[in-house]
């Protein structure tokens, strides 16, 4: 049993009672009103005082007959009133009836483990209700329908054809078949490669969705970086976390850009401190901009450029946007010869952090920079860092096997390599394929003297 | 009661021979109790021993110190090795054998050992002090005494053997199946299952025109089963191939009524690799042709084996169809094809060892154990009779992991799973396929079989001269430079280039020790060059893998009442009683979600 709504008052609050026991609990706890699977009804909530039945709250019950509900077995919803103080009762009344409280993420735990959701599935359960961003929750929601879970399924089963085929031509050498040509073995295991190779794509725009990039905001002191910095919270504002791996000395923020969330960085602050956290605020900065997705290198165009503009400029080749800041005051043309041509410029945009101006472009070439431009094409992919490592093994070991087919490799070694490949998948969904190659086998040829 | 023996094994096929063989070698005082000397090692269905999968199996149960390869090698009238044009992790030998001969070779060789007895009675009743083995009671109201008791009874399990509406009780062929022993097993309440499997017509080779059909000739050199074999030197014959033709398939369409196996008179479940005409027929309707080799029985007997023609059809309905085959218009039916149904135990009452997990020291093996195949057979029959032989000496049992042996899958896969259909090994089954090799069975075994004296100082001395040339020769390989195909490298990375063979870096100047009888020096030396990148990664996974699966869950652990396990798979757990985490994953139903919970709860 657990309560599925937030902490706090609310206006409803939800109990989920799960379990074999669930509904004959919840029967009790209420007057005993004839429920009716998935129909929501009226009842009245009744604390089991020692000999007499005290009303607790009107509620609504729901019941969801096991194996179809959330978490596979019998579960039952009491929705009461949201206050605090009426849930702990409820919960009290709940347990004392014989359950107990469930532990966090068990309910999505159970689900899984009576088959009702997969791996994918289960760990967008997690995504969604931490997403913070409306691009964040649907991606969590396409992977908890299964979208994704069916896309890999898709490769995993035109790898077993496959597979069935080869092992075929090794289990039964002398039956007169020709099971699969080499041909027919090149061209699909190219579909397969193209298949993953998609998916990566995907991956990786999903995962910039879901993680966030990080993206550090640089330049000398005194260019407008803290402005900047506040400009950009300040509007797209989404959350505030501590982010793991920077510390206070560095200002980090998640913030919403174009439906992206980003950690922003500013390596600002820490220069103005004393001598001491300058030299690790300095070094602080450097570490950020190497670890950096985007780095936006901010410029005073309205001031000449210093040698330490020249630096920072020359100093950054990983992918990076320059702002010439202060527009408002008037851009120096100088600026123009010193900041073209570089190596990982992804583009130059004129703002000003006091007035607003241009934040527009701005925010619009972060999104672009990071996710290419079709960012804004909506497609269920890979979200999180452990898909795409089973997602990356699985296409490094097709790869493998056709390097393998082109080398004049038998079937043997092929399949060594496509049996990595649809481990990896699998562990991805975290199912068992239950198709087994020989009743696939038998089940195509007629096998056998 | 008086152990006469020490074991005792039931059945004198190839299960049980090879596994009163192990014992005795290991020292056991063993009775081996069958019908009759006539059917030892007896062949009831193809003539041949080996093919796919189960040519590795031979040769670990060679590896091991059994019987089977040299069986084979001494009385083999043609031998092939299978997939030669795929790499050496999949060769597989295979040979016809003059199966009458092939009999009394085991015989012989099972009669000059000193510890074992013929015991040629009917098996009656297993015979129990304070709930372990104690004995045998024949049939005739006898009884020995034993410690360990081996049943290897096949078929014989209330059969019934079917041809059209014909139907009686018998294990094979003739022979009267074993009532009371089925009831005594039975009564200890394993958990039984019926499987159903089938052999074709025998014809007369008087009365064929071999001249009609294509020939189908052996290896030359034949590449042997044994590591100790040199070389074949008894004469080799030729198979011939038929095919089926439109007007067999309408012939057996015509009569498929009258066909047990589909009009219901046929319950057990039969193997799909080995399909029966019928099946063939009505299965697969859009294969115009069906491939049949004609396989004599031996050098010097009559009878022709009709391969891939099983059937369970009236006879004259046999005889209409098989006379419909072109060059077969003539041919005399010496015995017709028959469907036999047959009761076995299912496997998952076993033990790893093989051993019954209600009655110990009874020990299963074999057909009985829902297998097919002379060599599945055999294999569990050395394990079985190793394990007798341990359980009398008060020692664990031996077992083979799946990385380890052929054997080690078969038996997980049987005590695991338990079978629906009978059970056939593929090297497909095998996860490390590419590390369990017939050139190799010798160097993962040999010396497990020495460490519980089943290997003799023969076989040891050979494995340990070959197993020095392997060493040295891995040093020079690795430690020689040679130019193969204009490219100059050490002779180990060149010899991993696909087309690049052992000779072609022996020329090209690195000296290797070999033994040129012998084909398994070479066979091994490639096939660690050519699979390195594999074996090396194969290794990694193994033992990441195994640090878990190898995690032992203790025979008392109690699944009720774990939370998070569905009643499901509790119960599936609560009935395999699986011995390690790998093997718990390995049962039907549980999903790897559980075997992360049971793991968390062991960890404890």
């Amino acid at each position: 049993m657990a309560i599925a709504t937030p902490i706090g008052r609310g206006g409803i609050g939800v109990i989920r009672v799960s379990g074999p026991e669930a509904l004959s609990i919840v029967l009790r706890l209420t007057d005993r009103i004839g429920l009716q699977v998935r129909q929501a009804t009226f009842a009245r909530v009744l604390a089991d005082d020692e000999d007499e039945a005290r009303p607790l709250d009107h509620a609504v019950v729901t019941w969801f007959e096991a194996p179809h509900s959330y978490t596979g077995d019998d579960v039952v919803e009491i929705s009461t009133h949201g206050s605090p103080a009426v849930l702990d009762e409820v919960v009290a009344a709940v347990v004392r009836l014989g359950a107990r409280l469930a532990e966090p993420g068990e309910f999505t735990l159970r689900a899984y483990l009576n088959g009702r959701i997969d791996l994918v599935q289960a760990e967008a359960v997690a995504d969604l209700v931490d997403a913070v961003t409306p691009r964040q929750a649907r991606v969590a929601v396409d992977q908890l329908e299964g979208t994704l879970s069916g896309r890999v399924s898709a490769i995993d089963q035109r790898l077993f054809d496959l597979v069935a085929k080869l092992e075929a031509s090794l289990d039964f050498p002398e039956e007169g078949y020709h099971f699969v040509r080499q041909a027919e073995v090149v061209d699909e295991l190219s579909a397969v490669q193209a298949e993953l190779s998609a998916l990566l794509a995907d991956g990786r725009r999903g995962r910039l969705v879901r993680e966030g990039w990080l993206v550090v905001i640089a330049g000398r002191p005194n260019v407008g970086k803290s402005s900047l910095f506040n400009r950009l919270v300040g509007t797209g504002r989404a959350i505030v976390t501590p982010i793991a791996g920077t510390t206070r000395d560095v200002l980090t923020e998640v913030v919403d850009v174009e439906g992206i969330p980003l950690t922003l960085v500013d390596t600002a602050g820490v220069r103005e401190a004393g001598d001491d956290i300058e030299a690790e605020g300095v070094r602080r900065a450097v570490e950020a901009v190497g670890a950096a997705a985007l780095t936006l290198v901010v410029v005073d165009g309205s001031a000449p450029a210093t040698s330490e503009d020249e630096d920072v400029l020359r100093s950054i080749t990983s992918p990076h946007v320059v702002v010439r800041n202060k527009h408002d005051r008037g851009m120096l043309p100088a600026w123009e010869s010193l900041t073209t041509d570089v190596r990982g410029r992804a583009g130059i945009v004129d703002v000003s952090a006091s007035t607003g101006s241009g934040l527009g472009e701005l925010r619009r070439l972060i999104a672009v920079s990071l996710a290419g431009s079709d960012m804004l094409r909506d497609t269920p992919g890979i979200s999180n860092q452990r898909h795409l490592g089973c997602a990356e093994r699985a296409a490094a070991s097709v790869s493998n096997a056709v390097a393998a087919v082109e080398a004049g490799g038998t079937e043997e070694v092929v399949l060594a390599e496509l049996g990595d490949a649809r481990i990896a998948l699998e562990e991805m969904t975290g199912r068992r394929t239950p198709e087994d190659v020989l009743t696939h086998i038998f089940s195509h040829f007629c096998i056998g003297k | 009661m008086h152990p006469d023996f020490d074991v005792i094994v039931i059945g004198a096929g190839h299960a049980g021979c090879e596994a009163a063989w192990a014992a005795a070698r290991m020292g056991c005082r063993v009775g081996l109790c069958t019908l009759s000397a006539e059917t030892v090692a007896l062949m009831p269905c193809n003539p041949a021993i080996g093919g796919t999968a189960k040519g590795h199996l031979v040769r670990e149960i060679d590896a091991l110190g059994g019987l089977m390869g040299l069986a084979i090698d001494a009385t083999g009238i043609q031998f092939k090795l299978l997939n030669r044009s795929r790499g050496p992790a999949v060769w597989s030998p295979r040979a016809q054998a003059d199966k009458r001969r092939y009999g009394a070779w085991v015989r012989d060789a099972l009669s000059a050992e000193p510890n074992i007895t013929w015991l040629f009675a009917r098996a009656g009743r297993v015979l129990l002090e304070q709930g372990k083995v104690a004995g045998l009671e024949f049939e005739d109201g006898a009884s020995v005494g034993c410690r360990a008791l081996v049943v290897t009874t096949g078929t014989f399990l209330n059969g019934v053997v079917h041809i059209g509406d014909v139907q009686r009780a018998a294990g094979r062929a003739d022979e009267p199946p074993t009532q009371k022993l089925a009831e005594s097993l039975r009564g200890f309440g394993f958990e039984m299952g019926r499987l159903k499997t089938g052999t074709p017509p025998r014809l007369d080779r008087k009365s064929i025109d071999f001249s009609r059909f294509t020939e189908d000739l052996g290896d030359e050199p034949a590449v042997p089963f044994s590591y100790l074999t040199r070389a074949i030197t008894q004469p080799q014959i030729a198979c011939h191939i038929v095919h089926t033709t439109d007007l067999v398939h309408d012939l057996v369409r015509d009569h498929i009524t009258q066909s047990p196996l589909y009009n219901g008179q046929i319950t057990g479940v039969g193997p799909r690799y080995c399909p029966s005409l019928e099946d063939k027929v009505m299965r697969f309707p859009d294969r115009e042709r069906h491939q049949i080799f004609l396989e004599p029985e031996g050098v010097d007997v009559d009878e022709i084996y009709v391969n891939g023609m099983s059937m369970s059809l009236p006879a004259a309905v046999q005889e209409t169809i098989v006379h419909a085959m072109p060059g077969l218009e003539d041919a005399v039916l010496l015995r017709h094809a028959y469907a036999v149904e047959y009761d076995f135990i299912q496997p998952t009452e076993l033990t790893l060892g093989l051993e019954a997990k209600r009655v110990p020291g009874l020990f299963f093996a074999g057909q009985i154990n829902g297998t097919s195949g002379y060599e599945e057979a055999a294999a569990q029959g050395i394990m079985a009779g190793i394990n007798g032989a341990r359980r009398v000496q008060d020692l664990a049992p031996v077992t083979l992991r799946r990385d380890e042996a052929y054997i080690g899958i078969l038996i997980d896969d049987l005590v695991t799973q338990g079978c629906l259909e009978p059970y056939r090994m593929f090297t497909s089954r095998a996860e490390h396929r590419l590390a369990l090799r017939i050139d190799n069975a010798d160097v993962r075994l040999t010396e497990v079989g020495r460490d519980i004296g089943l290997v003799d100082d023969k076989r040891w001395a050979h494995f340990e001269a070959r197993h020095s040339r392997l060493i040295v020769n891995r040093y020079r390989l690795s430690h020689t430079a040679v130019t193969v195909e204009g490219i100059r490298s050490d002779a180990a990375r060149a010899l991993g280039r696909p087309r690049v063979t052992v000779d072609d870096v022996v020329r090209a100047g690195c000296v290797l020790e070999l033994d040129e009888a012998r084909e398994v020096d070479r066979a091994t030396l490639e096939a660690e060059c050519k699979y390195r990148g594999y074996l090396a990664r194969h290794e990694v996974q193994r033992t990441r893998v195994e640090r878990q699966s190898d995690c032992l869950i203790p025979a008392s652990f109690q699944y009720h009442g774990v939370p998070g396990l569905s009643n499901e798979v509790v119960e599936r757990l609560t009935m395999v009683r699986p011995e390690t985490i790998g093997q718990a994953g390995r049962v039907p139903g549980v999903t790897p979600a559980a075997v992360a919970i049971i793991a968390a709860r062991l960890a404890r």
